[in-house]
């Protein structure tokens, strides 16, 4: 096989070099993100984002490089990931706002890879993510504050029901499309946001209160957590709890994106018609896609609701959604890294740009459309599938 | 031998329009049918009514000895038929090695559980997509091998043509549709698209083909069987020669063609 001199590759211990550096590097931006308190400090941050992305777009080589390093010692990349989300609790220490903002960019993570099979897979808006999001803690919550049923039964009942919910709110996809079926995804979550409002068991417009704390081997997730005699804030154990979601999910977006279904969303993205005379059932794959969203959103949901023990209909409302979309189109459509790093920015800057609070939504309004007009393919562009060989 | 595809007495209203208006021929195992007709005659709406695109007002479409009238797509090429696009539909933000797995869709099983339970079956399952689908780009004419991880968007024009004809190969079909598969070749890029469909059906002599053309050099490559639609309706069949003598063609189509000839 002849190699392309222009793209060399990087040898083994610079590509080793090359991941753990890096990695180090995003986490420590990360961190000082987190620990940023003055408006000043955040922008000159975003304005060290910008510039990396405009050297991105500059020299498309460093991508490549960061890929083919990756691609090298995968090992050690997991290894170092893994070092550092393990760590991080223990360099932020017991400053717990800090732990709390980590959780929800998790679950937003979650939610959004959850959103990415449609909206980036498959190019279907669809704006009840955070009604499944909201069935899966409701489901969960009931479950475990009527019937006494432990958190880690909750979770995968509460997935089931909500992946149903996907499979009733994918049958529309059927026969709308684009616009009309983004309405029609829009009424359903309204809908369901009334129907938590309105029913007296689910706690009306009051919502739920005292779901208990997960425990694991005796191990109550209301308290500290010790590990090697250093003591985490209760957070903590929602912290690894969430990562592990995360995990789980990313394990489910790759899988998928790499198998004949995630090529056959791909087909229906790019080519309803021709997708069809290649023999996908358009309208069975788009269904999946709506069943696979809803199942994950619902682990995030219950996740959540065991976290702050307190749900109310005011949690899953259409402003979730639209996050949960600004989310995937900011990050990169159909880009796993992406739509990740979509979720930690969308969920950090809001908390530390308080000042526009009053305004999120039409901060978000601005930042789709921004996004979409400038760079539709979001920060992080989808990959082409290599099959280990070299472009 | 039993014909493969049977299409009888087939008529396709849009309307007050009739596109298709009665039509009845069949294709031998192993044949090659060439359609040709002025544009608008209603050769695409045909493949559009053997594919389940369009369920036909009236008429029976048999394949392989089972009905197929109506059939959603995705049944009729599970089935085996294949089929390319006049104006050529690629998947063009993914790569031209992309498109061609995509064809394999039906060959192939992964569900959503498999997929996220049994990764090392499904990473098998595309392991051998990606060597048939090299495979099959190497074996048409140009370059297609070299340029696989090009966006197939960013093709010229006669690779989006053979990309469109290796992804239908893909699906493994009995029967093969081509919708003017020369348009936007120039002469040398006809003559290696005739050898590549002689040299199919060496490999594979069941395989079927019908082509709709336009362009009479690929038509005369294959006289065997022509057929002629206008309005709707066939109005001439039989070989090449015959097909170009009849009258009513030569009115219709062919008059100034014949004429030169």
């Amino acid at each position: 096989m002849t190699m392309s001199v222009s793209s060399p590759t990087p040898g083994k211990g610079a590509a080793g070099l090359f991941t753990v550096v890096s990695q180090l590097c995003g986490a420590a931006y990360l961190y000082l993100l987190l620990k940023a308190a003055e408006a000043w400090q955040v922008v000159a941050l975003l304005a060290l984002l910008g510039l990396g992305f405009y050297l991105l777009e500059k020299r498309a080589s460093i991508s490549d490089y960061a890929l083919d390093s990756f691609a090298r010692v995968p090992v050690l990349a997991v290894a170092t990931a893994a070092i550092i989300v393990l760590a991080f609790p223990f360099v932020v220490g017991s400053n717990t706002y800090i732990l709390h903002l980590l959780i929800v960019a998790q679950l937003y993570s979650v939610l959004a890879l959850a959103l990415n099979f449609q909206l980036g897979s498959a190019n279907i808006p669809n704006f009840a993510t955070g009604a499944s999001y909201g069935i899966g803690a409701y489901v969960s919550a009931l479950l475990a504050i009527n019937f006494g049923l432990s958190f880690w039964l909750t979770l995968p009942i509460a997935a089931l029901a909500a992946t149903l919910f996907g499979f009733i709110i994918g049958i529309p996809s059927m026969r709308a499309r684009d616009t009309y079926l983004a309405l029609v995804t829009i009424a359903f979550g309204v809908v369901v946001q009334q129907l938590l409002n309105n029913f007296t068991w689910t706690g009306g417009p009051n919502g739920l209160v005292g779901i208990p704390a997960p425990s694991l081997f005796g191990h109550s997730f209301a308290d500290p957590l010790f590990v090697f005699g250093w003591k985490l804030p209760s957070q903590a154990n929602f912290y690894y709890l969430a990562a592990a979601l995360v995990v789980v999910a990313i394990v489910t977006a790759h899988r998928l994106h790499g198998s004949r279904i995630g090529l056959a969303w791909n087909a229906l993205r790019a080519d309803e018609i021709a997708a069809k005379a290649q023999g996908i059932n358009v309208a069975w794959f788009k269904v999946l896609a709506f069943a696979v969203d809803a199942f994950l959103a619902a682990f995030a949901g219950t996740i959540y609701a065991f976290y702050v023990s307190y749900i109310s209909p005011d949690n899953f409302t259409f402003l979730v959604s639209v996050t949960i979309m600004t989310m995937v189109i900011v990050g990169g459509m159909d880009n796993i890294f992406g739509v990740i790093a979509g979720a930690f920015l969308l969920t950090i800057l809001p908390e530390k740009l308080r000042a526009f609070e009053d305004y999120r939504l039409l901060v978000f309004g601005v930042v789709i459309i921004g996004f979409l007009m400038i760079r539709p393919q979001g920060l992080f562009p989808q990959r082409m599938r290599r099959y280990g060989g070299k472009p | 031998m039993s014909a493969l595809l049977q299409v009888e007495n087939v008529t396709m209203r849009f309307g007050g329009l009739v596109a298709l208006n009665n039509v009845s021929f069949s294709v031998a195992r192993g044949g090659v049918l060439a359609i040709i007709g002025p544009n608008g005659a209603g050769k695409s709406t045909l493949f559009n009514v053997i594919t389940g695109v369009y369920r036909p007002t009236s008429g029976r479409v048999t394949f392989d000895g089972a009905e197929i009238t109506g059939r959603p797509s995705y049944q009729v090429v599970q089935r085996g038929i294949a089929r390319t696009f006049q104006s050529s539909r690629l998947f063009s933000d993914l790569s031209v090695l992309d498109n061609v797995i995509i064809g394999m869709h039906t060959r192939t099983k992964t569900g959503v559980l498999g997929a996220l339970f049994a990764p090392a079956a499904s990473r098998r399952e595309m392991a051998a997509c990606v060597d048939r689908a090299e495979a099959l780009l190497k074996l048409g004419s140009g370059d297609l091998f070299e340029q696989r991880y090009r966006l197939a968007g960013t093709l010229a024009q006669a690779d989006r043509r053979r990309l469109e004809i290796a992804r239908a190969l893909a699906s493994q079909p009995k029967l093969l549709l081509l919708d003017e598969p020369s348009v936007g070749m120039d002469e040398t890029e006809t003559d290696a698209l005739i050898a590549d469909i002689v040299r199919l059906r060496a490999t594979d002599p069941n395989l079927s083909v019908i082509l709709i053309e336009h362009d009479m050099r690929v038509v005369e490559a294959f006289p065997g069987h022509v057929m002629c639609i206008d309005y709707g309706s066939r109005i001439a069949e039989g070989d090449f020669a015959a097909v170009r003598a009849d009258p009513h063609v030569q009115e219709a189509y062919l008059g100034k063609a014949a004429a030169h000839a």
